[in-house]
């Protein structure tokens, strides 16, 4: 696990409106970081910085020691793939294959290893039956398989997601997340852009809130995802765990730790509650 | 009789091979709130079309069985007509308002029926009271964040005094404070005006707490109909299982709490607290 | 890009022009422009052009003209520049001239853009007689240009993140490259234009034919005084040069010209 990307201090404006007033982070890999918060409190802005499409006006950015301002958008696009959060303005293919074949092309794959790589990631994304059709005859949660899927194939060292569950039913969410742990465990790594805090609770190691262009909290999930003032200030609520827990909390049953998934806090009351039978008795 | 009355239903959209609607029956009475969902392509979204028309007279194709909402058939009424009796609010805000400011939003709808000048000035003015929007009367919606925009849009449609509201993933793009805001304000028309709401949603977490029904499609069926506790036991696995539910789950095989099916972490909470304290009393 | 698109979003400010009713502002657009397409000197074209300065100095909108003047320059350049090469004589005196007429019309057209919102725009095409739908199809246009140019750009961002050089190249391979934007684009605005359609049937639009407007355009006295003044300005124009006195402004003028 190594820092991928550093953010610096990085101050940011559109037309005169600042959007990012100074952010520092570093993205990791090996680990996966949810950037989350309101809508126009930075998120989409900061990210769009990690390819380059956007250079910052005060501060700087280094992806894998490059300056963004040294290198081309395609070039930094290599290390770090981008899944936008609309399928719809990322597909530009005549076929699912075709789309695929296309990123592997411009990535600098030779077209025979290109192939072989093409047909492992349609299979691994579940549309190899779909590959001579048009992606646009395909449902949203397979044209944002599909988006995810041509990034995924030329294999960056780190992969960000904007949005991914975004109007996804429950099938491609699981999908989803699959992939985000497989990512890791391959030690890539993950940046996920959302307000689901449920899905962050479930695939994030680290969490950074943002809230008016600046990070308000930034710590590992259990710490962030249970901080329900923090949540609050990033206009977000507490998962439904740690709001059991609190409320638990309130009427005198208080656990040891912060638990945030359903497995955790039946461990804990598990413990807590045989612990004072045992007292009891 | 019903206020939406379906009868075997079946539609398949024009040059597609399958049927987007398979034989669907199903009716609903004022103040009820529905949660729709369903996998993406089992046909929610064309269902809540047939309410106003918009299948069959703007999406055309083969319409077979009987469809009647307030009483009018919903294939010989025009959607103009059935606009009067069902509102409906769609998923991305940026794509159904329209004008330059709040008020001439509301006032649109009303004009649209050709009413008065006099009468739509006098409906626009309860309305922006109704709904607490005079204070930003004057702003156009791209100066307003996403949850204000779909409470704009909810209150345009209602102006129109519909006994249906069909919202379309209101809250996709929103963050989760917006969403419970959202969801309230429709909760809040069901219990005082007995308005008739289907709500097509993936982020159950958030709205199960309103819902008095549940309809789950598989499809183009439906394939569970009842009330969300019945019906999320039954059909969980294809539309996942709210985290306190999974949690709830795991805490009953240990005998930890009881039979009840909790919806929300207040509910979980309950049970939890329920069994713990008839252990020590 | 989105720099020059700038000129004709509007902006909401509480000016003298804002409060104009749109169709007092039309007849000056229709003023401004006929008298820039009419005048065909740089004096007067110059002239003309500080009249409309002024204008917007009162819309308050000088900033946002000044901004886009750096996009437009590039097509400024080139107009003047095409001129210059290719008329046989007095090739600045036509270039400065050219250049002049393009930046008013541009200018005038930005005024009445940047202080009348697209629905004035339809009620007044409405109130002018033009079907409702129609006017419709004509705001909508409008108020999806700055959606447009965000698309725009969000694809062209998507396809530079998976790995298309699209500063680098000849010029065909950029246009190459470019066509790629096509498709999503299109598909995207079909569908965005689907969603309006669904959204308009659902608030009852097309439910009768002749619809009373919420927004109520009535002339007040200084509209009177700005289509007054527009008739006025056009009649002078038109007389100036039926009679003969701009013909000869304009002899005198080339004689004065560097013949370059």
């Amino acid at each position: 696990m190594g820092d991928a990307i550093l953010v610096e201090d990085v101050h940011f404006s559109y037309e005169g409106v600042p959007a990012l007033r100074g952010v520092s982070l570093t993205i990791r890999t090996g680990e996966v970081l949810a950037i989350m918060g309101e809508n126009g409190a930075g998120k989409t802005t900061l990210v769009k910085h990690f390819v380059g499409l956007l250079k910052p006006e005060r501060g700087r950015v280094l992806v894998f020691g490059t300056d963004t301002r040294d290198a081309s958008v395609a070039q930094l696009a290599r290390r770090v793939g981008l899944v936008f959060q609309n399928p719809d303005h990322q597909l530009f293919a005549e076929s699912v294959e075709g789309e695929v074949l296309f990123t592997l092309k411009n990535m600098g794959y030779p077209p025979d290893k290109a192939r072989a790589i093409c047909d492992s990631i349609l299979k691994l994304f579940e549309l190899d039956r779909y590959r001579d059709r048009s992606p646009y005859s395909l449902s949203i949660g397979e044209r944002k398989r599909l988006a995810i899927a041509a990034v995924v194939s030329y294999n960056p060292d780190v992969l960000v997601l904007d949005e991914p569950t975004a109007g996804q039913d429950f099938f491609n969410k699981s999908k989803i997340s699959k992939l985000i742990f497989k990512l890791r465990m391959q030690g890539k790594g993950v940046v996920i852009v959302t307000h689901d805090v449920e899905f962050a609770a479930q695939v994030a190691d680290r969490v950074v809130l943002m809230a008016e262009g600046r990070v308000i909290r930034e710590g590992g999930a259990q710490d962030v995802l249970t901080d329900a003032e923090a949540l609050r200030r990033a206009r977000l609520v507490l998962p439904q765990i740690p709001a059991t827990a609190a409320i638990l909390q309130a009427e005198g049953l208080s656990l040891p730790s912060k638990p945030l998934l359903p497995g955790t806090l039946y461990l804990e009351l598990l413990e807590h509650l045989n612990h004072r039978w045992s007292e009891h008795e | 009789m019903a206020l939406v009355d379906l009868r075997h239903v079946r539609f398949r959209y024009t040059g597609s091979d399958s049927y987007a609607l398979n034989d669907v029956s199903l009716s609903a009475e004022r103040g009820e709130f529905i949660l729709l969902v369903g996998p993406s392509g089992c046909g929610k979204s064309t269902l809540l079309r047939v309410l106003n028309g918009l299948v069959p007279h703007f999406y055309e194709g083969e319409f077979e069985g009987e469809a009647k909402v307030a009483g009018l058939d919903v294939r010989s009424t025009p959607t103009h007509v059935l606009a009067r009796h069902v509102g409906m609010v769609f998923q991305d805000p940026e794509n159904q308002l329209f004008l330059s400011s709040v008020e001439r939003e509301i006032a649109f709808g009303l004009e649209n029926l050709g009413l008065p000048r006099s009468e739509v000035k006098r409906r626009v003015r309860e309305v922006l009271r109704e709904f607490n929007l005079e204070s930003i009367k004057e702003k156009a919606p791209y100066e307003l964040s996403g949850g204000q925009q779909q409470k704009v849009a909810i209150a345009s449609v209602m102006a129109l005094e519909p006994e249906i509201l069909a919202l379309d993933e209101p809250t996709a793009n929103l963050d989760p404070l917006s969403a419970l805001e959202v969801l309230t304000l429709v909760n809040r028309l069901v219990k005082e005006k007995g308005v008739l709401a289907f709500v097509v949603e993936h982020r159950l977490e958030i709205a199960l707490r309103f819902a008095t029904r549940m309809i789950v499609m598989l499809k183009g069926c439906v394939a569970a109909d009842g009330g969300p506790r019945e019906v999320l036991l039954k059909a969980g696995k294809v539309v996942g299982y709210p985290p306190v539910m999974l949690a709830h789950v795991l805490l009953k095989r240990k005998g930890l709490v009881g039979d009840g099916v909790p919806l929300t972490c207040e509910e979980l909470a309950e049970e939890v607290i329920a069994k713990w304290a008839m252990r020590y009393s | 890009m989105s720099k020059v698109l700038d000129i004709f979003r509007f902006r909401r400010k509480r000016t003298l022009l804002h409060e104009l009713d749109p169709r007092a502002k039309f007849a000056m657009l229709v003023a401004l422009s006929t008298a820039s397409l009419a005048l065909s000197d740089g004096v007067s074209l110059a002239v003309l052009l500080v009249v409309e300065v002024v204008l917007l100095a009162v819309a308050k909108a000088l900033r946002e003209w000044a901004r886009s003047l750096t996009g437009l320059s590039t097509l400024l350049i080139l107009i003047f520049v095409l001129n210059y090469l290719t008329l046989p004589a007095d090739r600045l005196f036509t270039a400065t001239a050219m250049t002049l007429r393009f930046l008013c019309l541009t200018t005038a057209f930005s005024i009445f853009f940047l202080t009348t919102t697209a629905d004035e725009l339809a009620a007044a095409l409405e109130a002018s007689g033009v079907p409702r739908e129609y006017s419709m199809m004509f705001t909508m246009s409008l108020r999806f240009v700055p959606s447009l140019a965000r698309d725009m750009q969000t694809v062209v961002d998507a396809l530079r993140s998976r790995g298309l050089e699209l500063e680098k190249g000849g010029l065909r391979e950029r246009l190459r490259n470019y066509t790629y934007l096509l498709v999503p684009l299109i598909v995207f605005e079909l569908k965005r234009s689907l969603m309006v359609a669904e959204a308009l049937e659902a608030r009852g639009f097309g439910a009768v034919k002749k619809v009373e407007p919420y927004i109520e355009l009535t002339f007040k006295a200084k509209d009177y005084v700005a289509v007054i003044a527009s008739a006025l300005a056009l009649l002078a124009v038109a007389w100036v040069l039926l009679s003969g006195t701009y013909s000869a402004f304009i002899a005198w003028l080339r004689g004065i010209f560097p013949r370059i």
